[in-house]
């Protein structure tokens, strides 16, 4: 079985993000990068299929130089190869391009099933499984909480949360795209001789000519989304504790700050 | 007539017989004590052949001289009557050994008799009855009182019975010898001489006395030979392995755990299988007396969790036998137990408080600690198997480089409106306050870097902080067994601190103090370490630091495992708290190495504790007990643990928990 897991290298959950001085961005100094935590329930999901199926678990992501290392760190709980989608003219590239990129890549190597997290923690857009499966013409299902490979390994069933929170369970033939929500598995750690062997690994490095792109088509250029300005959400204001004995009262007081001051009821 | 005894009276001409069935019996025991040596050299090398006399040392002071195991009175006096009488009584049997076959027959010399043979009758008699009196405590403690710690196995017993045998056998067929011969001087031959009195000629003859004799001779010899057989196969090995272990003691730093050296290029990490052990770590295995003080003494079995370090170490030895076969090369095949998972359990390797309670109070130098880790190595980093909860805990230390989700660039954010200055701003100071990830990020702990920060000042010291340039010091997932992250941790610090030409160190954290002070020097990293009990206590009795205000109400003191067993900082907070306070210090019952674990240890502060009772309510419950109204500690990992313990239980109105730090900057 060929599992392919697309992963994003996104700073690390807990960064200080800060905007830079002209708001074309944020401040990338002193950020740590991390594999998308979504995108490791995935990466899990497939290595676990490998266990189970037997194949071989690729990862692939698109980023600059330094998205090797997340794609190292996937090797070392278990990925068999690397693909690194990298040259300077894919940085800025939106959802729709990134996809596009992605699915070039993945239609030249052999896939049975391609996993990814439901989104990126960086800008949440929620969109390139949803592209992907466009571009690469196949089913998707996404927010996955669980999955279960049929026996002959022709469809998968996966239960997914819809957004008011109730459960639907989702039968598609393979080859498919699932895109990962967190209570799908419980991403190991990396093993020591897993962490070694991760360094021996081979992470094929591909680039604008290697997939034949011009560069207008991808980056900034391509992309259809433009980002014009950055700025930080404001600060949120420190809880407020109403003080008081007679619970009607302080009801009253809760209600009155509730409709004027919240403005939701 | 001559004051002595014929060696072989009334047995007839046996000397050649006796003398073959010796040569027999210590053959036997040297095979099985040799079949042991075999089976612990099937561990690795370690050196420990250093410090010669210093181990002589300790063989003289812990193994005939009792040290540890005298520190409990009732199985300490027994033990030491029983191991002293038969001490002399072999000397004895040696010297008469000496007297018939060698200088008899060779320098035609004899001693035995006159003065000599009386003294050496009557210390002989005296140490057999304390002999006896010896196995007859052991005997009642074991099944009368019973004390939880000891599990009764019929090698117990049958060591004990046959003791006992050999020595009533002894005095009987001495009482029959002097009955029949009747010599006054053989009232010295006290106990003898009272026994003999009981063979009155009024109801037995003299005639029937010698059979007796005869009868009693030979039982008296065949169970002292069973019993020298015996040894070798049996709990009475102990009497050499146990010896060898003090002999082969470490003489390391207690708070020093053996690093994998060059881990880069290793291929297998941690213990999984016996043979993996060194072979000072195997012969543990033999070396103890399942005495049980270590799980007396142990937080983790007396809080009802799975582990007993007196079992780790026995079920070490269970599989050690069993994979003897397999050890063989003609049997490589031989299917025995696994060590982790079968013979010993993950939940009991996850149980331990790495609190060296086990290892301080072992009479005979087993070493618990090393195991508990090389075996927690190899579940952490061959199979990454352990509790969930140290996943995100080691991911926070591989990215933001605390074992909490704090952004590494957040570190110094306590130090706001302190102006506490940064190496990187100025690196000329004094001495580095190193916060630590508790002091750095846990609101109780930054309370105490503030107040640390309030006393230094005062006292006038330069100092600097590392800021957000300083990293977890590894010591938690090392304990856990995450070797190469804590040595990652280590290495990076070590590369900054010595760009800074870092010389002196200042700690709240007894757990980076250890570290640094023990384990740091493995990786290249050498610096002088203070903790800030030893150091306040200096400012003060330097005249650095001006009290003039007491603490009101009474204090207790909760030692911290890795401040006072593992490196014997008993004095100096009690000393601090002599200074600065008004009311009475009242200690635990469990106190400096006796001193019970918070539960923290051994990275068991990021996991939950799902098994058994709650460690820290157990100590908040002994602190409640000596009715004082603050307990005084000195280390985060214990604040928040008694903190917790104290709020678990509802004794906020009674009691509270303050570093020792925060009562003195509270007084300035
Ligand atoms: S390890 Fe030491 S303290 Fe524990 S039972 Fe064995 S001999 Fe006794
Ligand atoms: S170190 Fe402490 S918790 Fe661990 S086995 Fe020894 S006594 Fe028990």
């Amino acid at each position: 079985m060929n599992i392919v897991v697309c992963i994003k290298q996104v700073p690390d959950t807990e960064t200080k993000i800060q905007i830079n001085s002209d708001g074309s961005g944020i401040v990338t100094e002193g950020i740590k990068y991390v594999v998308n935590p979504y995108d490791e329930y995935a990466l899990e999901e497939g290595v676990r299929l490998k266990e189970k199926f037997g194949g071989e678990v690729t990862v692939i992501s698109l980023g600059p130089e330094r998205a090797k290392e997340a794609i190292r760190n996937c090797l070392a709980v278990g990925a068999d190869k690397g693909i690194h989608l990298n040259d300077p003219s894919f940085e800025g590239s939106d959802s729709y391009v990134t996809a596009k990129i992605l699915a070039k890549a993945i239609s030249e190597i052999p896939f049975d099933i391609i996993l990814t997290g439901k989104q990126g923690v960086d800008f949440d857009n929620s969109q390139v499984f949803a592209y992907l499966a466009n571009f690469l013409n196949l089913p998707f299902v996404s927010v996955v909480m669980d999955l279960e490979l049929s026996s002959d390994l022709k469809s998968v069933t996966a239960k997914r949360e819809g957004e008011g929170g109730e459960k639907e369970m989702i039968q598609i033939p393979l080859p498919a795209i699932i895109a990962a929500q967190k209570d799908l598995n419980q991403p190991r750690y990396a093993s020591l001789p897993g962490i070694m062997k991760a360094k021996k690994k081979e992470i094929k490095n591909l680039t604008l000519s290697d997939l034949d792109f011009s560069a207008d088509e991808v980056g900034e250029k391509g992309s259809r989304v433009k980002v014009k300005n950055y700025s930080l959400p404001p600060e949120r204001k420190a809880g407020q504790i109403i003080q008081g004995e007679d619970p009607t009262e302080v009801c009253e007081i809760l209600v009155k700050l509730l409709r004027e001051e919240a403005k939701i009821i | 007539m001559d004051v002595t005894r014929e060696i072989f009276w009334n047995v007839g001409n046996v000397a050649l017989i006796v003398y073959i069935l010796s040569a027999i019996v210590v053959f036997i025991l040297v095979y099985g004590f040799y079949k042991r040596v075999k089976l612990w050299r099937v561990g690795k090398e370690e050196k420990r052949g250093d410090f010669i006399w210093e181990r002589v040392k300790s063989v003289l002071l812990f193994g005939f001289g009792h040290k540890k195991t005298l520190n409990e009175t009732y199985p300490g006096i027994s033990h030491f009557i029983l191991f002293w009488g038969f001490v002399i009584l072999f000397l004895g049997t040696l010297i008469i050994f000496l007297q018939e076959d060698v200088f008899s027959p060779i320098f035609n010399l004899f001693f035995l008799h006159g003065n000599f043979y009386l003294w050496f009758s009557l210390i002989l008699d005296f140490s057999g009855a304390l002999a006896i009196i010896g196995v007859l405590l052991a005997l009642y403690r074991r099944y009368v009182i019973k004390p939880d710690r000891l599990d009764n196995i019929f090698d117990d017993f049958f060591s004990l019975i046959l003791i006992l045998l050999v020595l009533v056998t002894g005095f009987l067929t001495e009482g029959a010898r002097i009955a029949a011969t009747r010599p006054d001087f053989e009232r010295w031959s006290f106990f003898g001489w009272h026994i003999a009195l009981l063979f009155n000629p009024s109801w037995i003859e003299v005639a029937s006395l010698l059979v007796w004799h005869k009868i009693f001779w030979w039982v008296h010899l065949g169970l002292a030979f069973l019993l020298i057989g015996y040894l070798g196969y049996s709990k009475l090995l102990h009497i050499f392995s146990s010896s060898l272990s003090l002999f082969f003691r470490s003489f390391e730093p207690k708070g020093k755990l053996k690093p994998i050296l060059d881990i880069e290029n290793q291929e297998s990490f941690g213990v999984s299988k016996v043979e993996e052990f060194s072979w000072r770590q195997l012969l543990d295995a033999d070396a103890c007396t399942r005495c049980g003080r270590c799980q007396d003494i142990c937080p983790a079995y007396l809080s009802e969790k799975p582990l007993s370090p007196k079992k780790l170490i026995q079920d070490l030895k269970t599989n050690l036998l069993l994979s003897s076969k397999s050890l063989k090369k003609e049997n490589p095949e031989e299917k025995r137990p696994h060590l982790v998972g079968q013979s010993i359990s993950e939940d009991e390797l996850w149980s331990c408080t790495t609190c060296f309670a086990c290892q301080e109070t072992c009479p005979v130098f087993v070493e618990h600690l090393q195991k508990v880790i090389d075996l927690r190595r190899y579940l952490v980093l061959m199979e990454a198997k352990f509790p969930q909860e140290l996943t995100p805990m080691f991911k926070n230390l591989e990215t933001n480089y605390n074992p909490w989700a704090f952004g590494f660039a957040t570190r110094a954010d306590w130090t706001k409106g302190l102006e506490v200055k940064s190496l990187s701003e100025d690196n000329d100071v004094e001495i580095l306050f190193w916060v630590g990830c508790s002091g750095s990020f846990d609101d109780r702990s930054k309370k105490v870097s503030k107040a640390l920060v309030k006393i230094l000042r005062k006292a006038n010291i330069n100092f600097g902080i590392l800021g957000n340039e300083e990293k977890c010091c590894g010591e938690p997932a090392r304990r856990i067994g995450n070797e190469y992250l804590g040595q990652i941790l280590i290495q990076q610090n070590i590369e900054v601190l010595k760009n800074y030409g870092v010389k002196k160190i200042l700690f709240t954290c007894p757990h980076g103090y250890n570290t640094f002070k023990n384990e740091y020097p493995q990786f290249g990293g050498e610096f002088e370490v203070f903790h800030h009990t030893d150091f306040i206590l200096d400012l003060i009795q330097k005249g650095r630091l001006k009290i003039e205000k007491k603490i009101n109400g009474d204090l207790t003191y909760h030692d911290s495992c890795y401040l006072g067993r593992y490196n014997d900082i008993y004095d100096s907070p009690r000393e601090i708290l002599k200074h600065i306070s008004d009311g009475k210090i009242k200690e635990m019952e469990r106190k400096r190495e006796k001193s019970f674990c918070c539960g923290a240890g051994g990275g068991r502060m990021w996991m939950e504790e799902n098994l058994g009772k709650r460690i820290n309510q157990l100590r908040v419950m002994e602190a409640e007990k000596t009715d004082a109204k603050t307990i005084a500690s000195a280390c985060p990992y214990c604040l928040t643990m008694l903190s917790d313990g104290i709020k678990e239980k509802g004794l906020e109105e009674k009691l509270e928990t303050k570093d020792i730090a925060e009562l003195v900057a509270s007084l300035l």
